[in-house]
This record gives C-alpha cells, structure tokens and sequence, in this order.
C-alpha cells in the first residue's frame, strides 16, 4: 500500500492548497501591546486600555484566579493540551481602538487583509452587517442603517458596554460562568474583541450579520467575546468566519458565545472554523432557549490544529427548541473535538443533534455528546445521529456520548455509524471521467449533502469549496 | 442458621497477610501482589471517567469479611437448591466461597483431559493451570481497586479447561450461595477452552435469604482457543441489600465463537465490567446484557469491545428494564486498534423506564482507527410505547398487566438468545419475578 | 335497547378539529352493518373514540354496548364490556408471543384467581388457526412483529374469533389484503356471525361486502351518516361513486 505517500501528499496539499486563502500576513505594528505571558499586570492593561468600569475589572481578576486554578482537562481529553504554553503568549495586540465605519478609514494592511478575504464584496452581497476583528479588536464595523432605526444593537462588547449597559451586565457571563471550564476562565480574564447583539422584540433580522476573525500575529492569542440577546418573538443569523496565516508557533483562539433567545425568538449561529493547522481553537458556546424560543448551532470546522468546541442549549423554557449541526473535517496533523450539549430544562422541550465527521489521512475527529433530562420534566425528546466517515486507512474517529434520562414520557435516540468511502465508489466515478480527487469529494460533499442543505447558501457554498480542496489527493 | 463471620473486614491488612500466609507458592504470589495493589490504588473518585454516573461517594467495601464454611445441613439444603440448569454434566457449589458440591466429571471427559474443579484442588492437583497469563489480565474498566482485592483473597472458584478438539455436549453449572450476613466472597473463574473445543458454562449468583447483606467481587478470564465455541451465561441474584463487582475478560482467539450473557438482578448495587478481546481474524463475540432494575437499585454496566484483529466481528446487546427509583448506567466502548480490518462491530443499549423516579444513563463510545469498518452503536432511553398500550388495553388486559407484559416482550430479545432453553426459563422467571416484588 | 350497539349524537374531535359531528347509529345484536365513505370523513375516529383511544376527546353524545354506557372508560375496560376493535394498522409488540398476548386477554376476562385451562385454549386457538390457514408456529411468534399486511390482518380476525366479542367493529379489514387472504379473513368473520354478535364493518370499497354482506350500508359524510340502505346501497355506490353522494348531498 502506497498509503504514507498518499498521506504525505495529503498534507502537502493540506497546507499548501486549503489555506492559501489566509496564508499570508502583514507587518506587525501595534500601538498597543500587552506584552508576552499572562499576569495580573495584562489584565488591568487590558482593562484600562479599554476604560472598563470597575465591576468589569475585577470580573477579569476574578476570572484569572478560576484559570490559574483549574486543572488543564487532560483527564478525558487530550494530552496535546499540554502543548499550550500560556506564558509565551501575546494577550492583546491592536492598531487602533475604534472599529472604522467604512472601509477607506480602515488602515491600508488590514484593508488589504480584508478584501482579500473577500469580506467588502460579501458585504454589498447579502450581509446585514459586518464586524471584522483583526487581532484583538474590530478595525471595521459597520450595520444597515434600517436595523439602527429598528433598535438592533451589532457593536464589541467594548462598545456594548459602554454604550448599552444596563442589557449587557443583565447578560453578560450569566449563560456561561467564568467558571465553566478553564477556558472559558482565561477568556473572561483576557477578553476582547467579539460581538455584542440585541434585536428587540419582535424584530426579524432577515440578513445576516456576520463577523469575521483574523489573527495576523505569531504567538497570539485571540480571546473575543460575543453576547446575542434576542428579544421576544425576535429572530436573528449570526455568521462567523475567521483565518490566520500558517506561523510555525502554537497560537491560541478562545472564545466564549452566548446567546439568549427569549420568549418565541430565534437565534441560529453559523460557523465556519477554517483557523490554519497550528491554531488551537478550544471555544466554549452555549445558548439559552426560554419558552418557544429556538437556538440552532451550525458549526463547520475545517482548520485548526485541535479544535476542542461543544455548542450547548439550555432549554429552559416550555416547548423551546434546540438543534445542533455539525460537521467536522480532520486532516492529516488535525483533531477536531467537538460535538453538542443538550440540557433540558423545561416539559416538552426538543433537541435535536446531527453531527457529520471526516477523517482524512491520519486525521482525528471526536463527537462528545451530553444530553441531559431530570426527574421532574415530561414529554422532552432528543434525537442525536452521528456519523463518520473515514478515508484512510489510519484515519480516526472517537464517539463519547453521555446521556441522562429520568421523568415521564421523556425519551432519547442516540445513533452513530462510522463507514468509508468504498474503492468501488471511487473507481465507478472515475470510469465516468472524474479524477480521484473529484470523486472523492464528489462522495464527501455527499455524505454531508443532507446537513449542508441545512445552511445558509452563501455557507453551504463556501463549505463545499472547502471540502473539495480538502479531498484533493487524499484517496488512500 | 448462618456460619460465623470473621470479626475483621476484608479490607483489613493484618488479617490478610495471615490467610495470605497459608497455601501453596502460587496462590501466596498472588495474594501478596493483590494486597499490595490495593494498598497502594486509591478507591475511585468522582473524576474518574470509568466511573461517571456511578453513586461513588456510597462505595464502600469495608464491613465485610469471608465467612466460615457452612453446617452440613444448610449445604445440603443450598446443593438440593441448585438445579437450575437442569441437564448440567456436572454442577459446582460454593456458599460463601467455599466449594461443598463436586461432583466428578464422567470418565469419557476425564480421560480427554477436561478439567472442571474448584481452584483449591487445582492449586493441589494441576498448580501449572494457574500460572495462566490471565491472572495477570488488568482491569481497564476502572475495578482496579476491587480486582486487587479479589486477588488478595484468591482462592475460592474453579478452573475450567476443555483441550484441543474435545466438545462438551451438555452445559456445566456453578453455583455461587451467599449465605452468612456480611459474608464476603472473591470467586474466580479460569475458562480456557481449547482450538475447536466446545463448551457452555453457566454461572449462578444467590443469596440464600431474599435481603442478605454479603459482598462479591468475582472474576472470570475466559479463553477462546482458534475456533473454540463458547456459551456463557452469567446470572447475579445476590440478596437484595448485597453489593457486587464481576470484573471479565473474554479473549477469542481466530474463528472462536462466544457468547457471553450477563443477566443482573439481584444485590443493592452491582456492576459488571466486560473487557472483550478479538485477537484472531475471524472472531465472533457476543455479549448480551439484561436487567430488571427495582427499588434503589443500581446496576452499572462497563463494556469495551477490542478489535485487535481484521476480519473480526463483536456485537453487544444492553437491555435495562427500570422500575421504582432503580438507576442503571451502561458505558460501552468499541475500540478498532489500526490494522484491524473488515471489523464488523456493534453495540446497541435499549433502556425502558417504567417510573418517572428511575434514571437510565448511557456512554455508548466508539474509538475506530482503522477505516474499512462496518461500526454502529444505539442507544435508546424511552418509555411503553403509547400505541403498543393502547393495543394490549383494547384488547381488555388491565393498564399494570399490560405494562408487564409489555416490558417483559422488551426483554425477550435478549432472553431469546440465551442458547440453553432451561437456562433462559430460570432467568426469566427470575425477572418476571421483580414486577411484583 | 339493550340488545344493540347505540351510538347516539356523538360528537368527538382530535385537539381543536371536530371530525364525529352529531353521530348516530345504532347495530343490534346479530346484524352485520357497514359504514362506507370517502378518506378523511370520520370512519376511523368513529372506531378509535368507541375504542377509547386517548388521542380523541369526546364533547357530547353516547355510546352504549348493550345499555351500558362505554364513552370515557379506559380502553380495556371497553373491551371487556364487549367491544372488539379490529385495527386498520395493527401494532407490532415485540418479544410477547400471540399465545401469551391472547392467553392474558382471556384471563383479563375470567373472575380473579379463575383457574386458565390451558389445554382447552391451545386446543381452540389451534383449530381457529387451521380455519385462518395460520401456520401454528405463529403461536410463537410476536405479536404482528415482521408479519405481513395479510397476517396481520389475519390475526386480528384470530384475536376476534378466540375473544368472542358482543359487537367488533372492524376498521378498513380489506386494505393491503390479497384476494385469497380477503377470502380468508372474511370466512372468519362469517363464521362469528350469528345471533350473539354485532358487527361494524367500516370499509372504503365495496369488495369487502362481496364477502362479508352486510344487512345494513351506511354512507359516513363530514362526520356523520348521511344515507342508509340495504346491501344493494354498496353495489349503488360502487357504481356512481362517492360524488353521487356530495350532489345529493348538495341537493339535500
């Protein structure tokens, strides 16, 4: 078998194809920096840089106790972990502190970065508005002004801070406690950057927002904050995309989402995680759902060298609905680690989990699962299907699903297959004229087909372009 | 009448080197390497994975200690009672780990070299059936602790061992009595069955007394030799305040066939760890699990499922009837090491809650690294379909004995592969039996 | 009338939609009647809500087996009033074997702590297999479980010759039955007939009636009857159709 040569030129092409997109970087040159490592010091440099309120400092401090604290997860998750050094990490690096409205104020390199990554043009297409972070904080943010006149908020939690306040503290670390996992801690001591949105009531976002995350920096960290508040009966799509060029050094992404849809709102978030293969992205998301609310995770991760995200509904409200859709690509050097949280908190409450995973060469993908239902509730349903698919001949898949299940008229359906892509597929694809490449995507965007459908065009689009650059040269 | 216990508990030190000192050089290895181990593990802890959903904080294996051999009339009394598989070739007692029944094996099977006796003769007669490498088999699944300490006090069980070519045609039985209240027992069961040899063994678990209070950590390493078929049956129904660790390793060799059943339904609290591993290219194991779960009862279930050969296929059947505030947690892995091949492995959990207060919780794991394999497991947590009801209730069968029957069809599935009829009657009457308790 | 299956002004609907609007009807004991219709006009509510099915609820009207009151009992206790319902989609139960399924509604039946003789049981459940052309091995199997539409079908008619109902109602027998296995099952269905039993044959085609000829036809329109007849009103219908039915209904 010629499969280490396959794999071989499967990372070549890993690198060298998939990320051609973001592999590329300007000059670093920060007005302001907070320095390597991670100390008291940087938290209170961040917190003036920023001119936070007090509260908001000593939440960050308190914060940074709980990460110092905690233990690293390596417990049940894996020891790569233990290849993050955070006293060699840049905390935060920014240009300026005030995010452009247009797009001529906007510094020429970052500019530059933006539009080759096409962000302008996908702004004039389809987009309600547009945030775009470059390093720790937004250089350009911008939303139609008809949503202004409606009451939708699209700013940083910065500026969501100051500006508004009294909706951002009611909020603000309720969904997801400093506390929830040591990650989680470290972003709320050092965050920044992120978006802050409040549709209110009854208000149907119809576009898109969309952001879109750059790290342009070796050694840095990105630790953006976001914080969706739909209000009542209100309805939002919230799309995120990030990029960073290939550095030989570790670099670290972690964020922490929350969303809240209240009383019959409805918040779907997309994803499309495409960090270059030395990036770990360890990012902790989690929505609450009160009564007929909904909340939907799309998230797509294709890049990233360890991905470890597990997207959450808290369904706390009668009849509230959460979904999970997830698909995984893991190639050669890669662990995605994702999966979904499901915590039913309310009687008749949904759930609903599809997570699609490939392995590529030597690639690794991990579902964890948590579906969650007490003693006191009935008539709540889950489903989950997961499913994986595996190229190579040492590809890896991992299934962990926990599930929890008391009350009365509850039930839970968790199912998982792992299968491959046959050499018969391949070779009837080929007869018809595709290359092997062609077919083998043409077999992987098929296996995902019924999830993509799911998404929103200009994603699934984006996605299945992904996929095929990802398949090329990687048939085993 | 009960034997007398021991005043000191098995957890004790001073009390195990004292009965470690005793026996053969063999048995005294063993029990020095099991004290050591247990005095050295820590008591699992409410971070330890293996153990996720399990009531840890109420484990407690102190206040236990082996019980003296029984009276003569309450053996014989236990030995009358142990006909439950009824064509059995031959039937082992133990009350309270002390063997009172053995019966010899007919001359046929002697002469092919079949061996069927307690440990402590084995120790005497055959001491190189214990130098067996599976007595060195670690416990994966998180029962270190336990396992140390069924080895510190090994000595109770039986050897089995079928050679090359010989078939058994009728199922040999052991019968494990907990008499004496407090009683601590650590059977051991060494199964090794020959290339192309065949034989079924059924293993039995009761409390003399409907709520004894005992303590049993067995462990069974069962050995499949290349084209070996094996049947398995497992049944625990200890007293009901009892507690019980089974800690297996079942390892098939090429082409053997297996078929290990576990049925749970006595003790307070027991739990099973099933470590299953495919060694030959074209192994076939199946292991099936059932459980009518009552009261407070918490049965937990840790399976894994290793593939360590191509060609090789495993298939896993959990079924957990819950009742009451009974709680059961099943945590199963299929693990496909690289190269493994053609691996056909499945693995499928299928909980009924028949109480709002019962709480079913499922792990159903899979770690696959090799790619052409045919890999899916199941699990499902659910109540009595309302269509199913309301057919039997149109029928005019009343609402309780519709719900019987309808949990008892759910357990069928499993009780149905039981190969020995007989067998599968004991054990069904035996859960049937916990709808009206 | 106490010698009579009474359905009087029953209304009944699922959640928020009427469907049974001011039903009526009344089958005495020994008479064989039919309730024909289009899709969607009430038949199978009518079947579940006399059944007892949860998922209907019933706003006012009666229904009475023999005098006795049935609407708003539980489902078995209807059943052992005397009312046999013979389901269009029967369920499948897995791992109860039809034996122990139709041995437990017989004990269900019998005084508590009645001895069950099961010597005589399996010699009648035999015989009324040989007459349903059922293979004995079915005794083990469980119920409907894999079974074909026609033996499912065929072992609702099992179930109904071994319970020995006052009236069944059975609902849509014919559909996805052969020819042979119609015959069959409605073989079965004529060997109950007699002074004893009342049937409700709810079918949406005539062929049905070819071999289980009804005494009484009767047309279901919008949740109620809107023409009965003798048997001849199947044949009338079978050849106008069911628009026949909407004109006149129109002129009405």
């Amino acid at each position: 078998m010629a499969d280490f040569n396959q794999d071989e030129r499967a990372q070549r092409e890993a690198i060298d194809v998939d990320r051609s997109k973001g592999d590329f970087k300007y000059e670093e040159n920060y007005a302001y920096d907070a320095g390597v490592g991670l100390n008291p010091g940087v938290v209170d440099y961040i917190s003036k840089v920023k001119g936070e309120p007090e509260w908001v400092r000593e939440f960050r401090h308190r914060s940074l106790g709980v990460f110092e604290s905690m233990p690293m997860p390596t417990h049940w998750a894996t020891n790569d972990l233990d290849n993050i050094h955070f006293q060699e990490i840049r905390y935060y690096l920014a240009k300026g502190q005030k995010a452009s409205r247009t797009w001529e104020e906007v510094p020429d390199d970052v500019k530059r970065t933006f539009e080759r990554l096409g962000i302008p043009e996908a702004e004039r297409k389809f987009l309600a508005g547009v945030e775009a972070q470059f390093d720790s904080e937004a250089s350009y943010s911008r939303m139609k002004e008809e949503l202004e006149k409606q009451g939708v908020i699209f700013c940083g939690p910065t500026e969501g801070l100051r500006d508004h306040a009294e909706i951002f503290r009611r909020w603000f670390g309720k969904v997801i406690p400093a506390g929830d996992n040591k990650f989680a801690a470290l972003n709320s001591a050092v965050f920044s950057g992120g978006s802050f949105i409040y549709v209110p009531k009854g208000v149907k976002v119809a576009q898109p927002l969309q952001a879109y995350f750059r790290i342009n920096a070796q050694n840095f960290g990105q630790f953006e904050r976001t914080l969706i508040i739909a209000d009542e009966g209100s309805e939002v799509t919230y799309m995120e995309g990030c990029t960073a060029p290939k550095f030989e050094t570790a670099t670290l992404h972690s964020a922490v989402v929350e969303l809240v849809a209240l009383k019959g709102a409805k918040i779907q978030y997309v994803t499309v995680q495409n960090w270059s293969s030395n990036v770990f992205n360890l990012v902790t998301k989690r929505g609450v759902a009160e009564e007929d609310a909904e909340v939907r995770w799309i998230d797509c991760n294709i890049g990233s060298r360890l991905t470890m995200k597990y997207p959450g509904v808290v369904l706390r409200g009668k009849r509230a609905r959460g979904e999970v859709l997830s698909i995984a690509l893991a190639n050669v050097g890669q662990h995605q680690d994702t999966g979904a949280k499901m915590i039913h908190a309310a009687d008749d409450t949904t759930s609903n989990i599809i997570a699609k995973s490939i392995s590529v060469g030597e690639g690794r993908s991990t579902y964890r699962g948590l579906v969650h239902i007490p003693r006191t509730l009935r008539n709540c349903r889950n489903n989950t299907e997961c499913d994986a698919l595996l190229i190579n001949e040492r590809s890896r898949t991992d299934t962990y699903p926990a599930i929890s299940v008391r009350g009365r008229k509850n039930s839970v359906q968790h199912e998982a297959s792992v299968s491959k892509v046959s050499a018969e597929q391949i070779f009837y694809m080929m007869q018809r004229g595709l290359t092997e490449g062609e077919a083998m995507s043409l077999a992987v965007n098929g296996f995902v087909n019924d999830l993509v459908k799911e998404f929103p065009m200009e994603y699934s689009v984006e996605l299945k372009r992904l996929i095929e650059l990802q398949m090329e040269g990687s048939v085993g | 009448m009960s034997a007398p216990v021991a005043a000191a508990g098995v957890t004790d030190n001073a009390l195990q080197s004292a009965h470690g000192g005793k026996g053969p050089a063999t048995l005294a290895d063993i029990r020095r390497a099991g004290r050591e181990a247990f005095a050295s593990l820590p008591m699992p802890g409410r971070d330890d994975e293996r153990w996720r959903f399990s009531d840890v904080r109420s484990l407690s294996l102190d206040g236990f200690a082996p019980a003296g051999a029984p009276s003569t009339a309450d053996a014989s009394r236990l030995v009358r009672g142990s006909a439950l598989t009824a064509d059995a070739e031959a039937t082992l007692v133990f009350v309270d780990g002390h063997c009172v029944s053995h019966p010899a094996l007919s001359a046929v099977l002697v002469k092919a070299g079949v061996v069927f006796a307690p440990i402590e003769d084995v120790v005497r007669e055959r001491p190189e059936l214990l130098r067996d490498e599976a007595l060195r088999h670690p416990a994966l699944l998180g029962g270190a602790k336990m396992l140390a300490l069924q080895r510190a006090w090994f000595g109770s069980g039986y050897v089995l061992h079928v050679p090359d070519d010989v078939e058994l045609t009728k199922p040999l039985s052991v019968v494990h009595w907990a008499l004496a209240e407090g009683s601590a027992s650590f059977p051991h069961a060494l199964i090794r069955v020959g290339a192309r040899a065949r034989a079924a063994v059924h293993e039995w678990r009761l409390g003399a007394q409907p709520d004894l209070r005992t303590l049993s950590v067995s462990a069974t390493d069962l050995h499949a030799g290349p084209g070996a078929k094996i049947e398995r049956l497992s049944v625990q129904n200890w007293g009901s305040a009892a507690q019980s660790f089974e800690i297996d390793t079942v390892t098939a060799e090429a082409a053997a066939e297996v078929t290990s059943v576990n049925a749970a339904v006595g003790a307070r609290r027991a739990r099973l760890e099933n470590v299953v591993r495919l060694q030959g290219e074209g192994a076939d194991v199946r292991l099936l699990g059932i459980t009518v779960a009552t009261g407070e009862q918490e049965f937990d279930q840790r399976t894994l499922q290793v593939h360590a050969a191509p060609g090789a296929r495993s298939d896993l059947l959990f079924k957990n009837a819950l009742l009451d505030r009974a709680r059961t947690v099943f945590s199963g892995l299929i693990k496909v090491e690289p190269g493994a091949q053609r691996t056909d492995a499945y693995q499928t959990n299928r909980n009924l809650l028949l109480s709002p207060e019962a709480e079913a919780d499922s792990l159903p794991g899979l770690e696959i690294e090799a790619n052409d394999v045919k890999c899916s497991h199941g699990a499902t947590t659910g109540q009595i379909s309302p269509e199913e009801l309301f057919y039997l209730l149109a029928r005019g069968i009343p609402l309780a004995a519709a719900q019987e029957l309808l949990a008892q069809g759910f357990l069928e599935e499993v009780l149905t592969r039981i190969g020995d009829a007989g067998a599968a009657d004991a054990v069904r009457g035996m859960l049937r039996a916990k709808f009206h308790s | 009338m106490p010698d009579s299956l009474v359905i009087r002004n029953l209304h009944a609907s699922v959640g928020e939609r009427p469907i049974l609007k001011n039903f009526s009807l009344t089958v005495p004991k020994g008479e064989v009647h039919a309730i024909m219709g289009p899709n969607g006009t009430g038949k199978s509510t009518l079947a579940k809500v006399l059944a007892g099915h949860p998922d209907y609820v019933v706003q006012s009207g009666d229904a009475l087996v023999d005098g006795q009151p049935i609407l708003g009992l539980e489902p078995d206790v209807v059943a052992r009033a005397g009312l046999f319902l013979a389901f269009q989609y029967p369920s499948e139960i897995p791992g109860v074997t039809i034996a122990n399924f139709i041995r437990a509604a017989l004990v269900a039946r019998q005084a508590k702590g009645a001895p069950f003789d099961a010597k005589a049981y399996y010699a009648e459940l035999y015989a009324k297999m040989d007459a349903l052309k059922m293979d004995r091995k079915f005794t083990s199997r469980f119920v409907n479980e894999g079974f074909s539409g026609g033996e499912k079908k065929r072992c609702e008619i099992l179930q109904l010759m071994m319970l020995k109902p006052r009236y069944a109602v059975l609902d849509e027998t014919d559909s996805g039955l052969d020819i042979d296995a119609l015959r069959i099952v409605s073989e079965g269905v004529n060997a109950m007939r007699g002074p004893d039993t009342g049937f409700l044959v709810i079918t949406h085609y005539q062929r049905l009636l070819d071999h289980i000829v009804p005494d009484r036809v009767h047309i279901m329109w919008d949740g109620q009857i809107v023409h009965s007849g003798g048997k001849e009103l199947a044949l009338e219908l079978e050849e106008k159709g069911y628009d026949w039915v909407k004109k006149e209904l129109a002129h009405a």
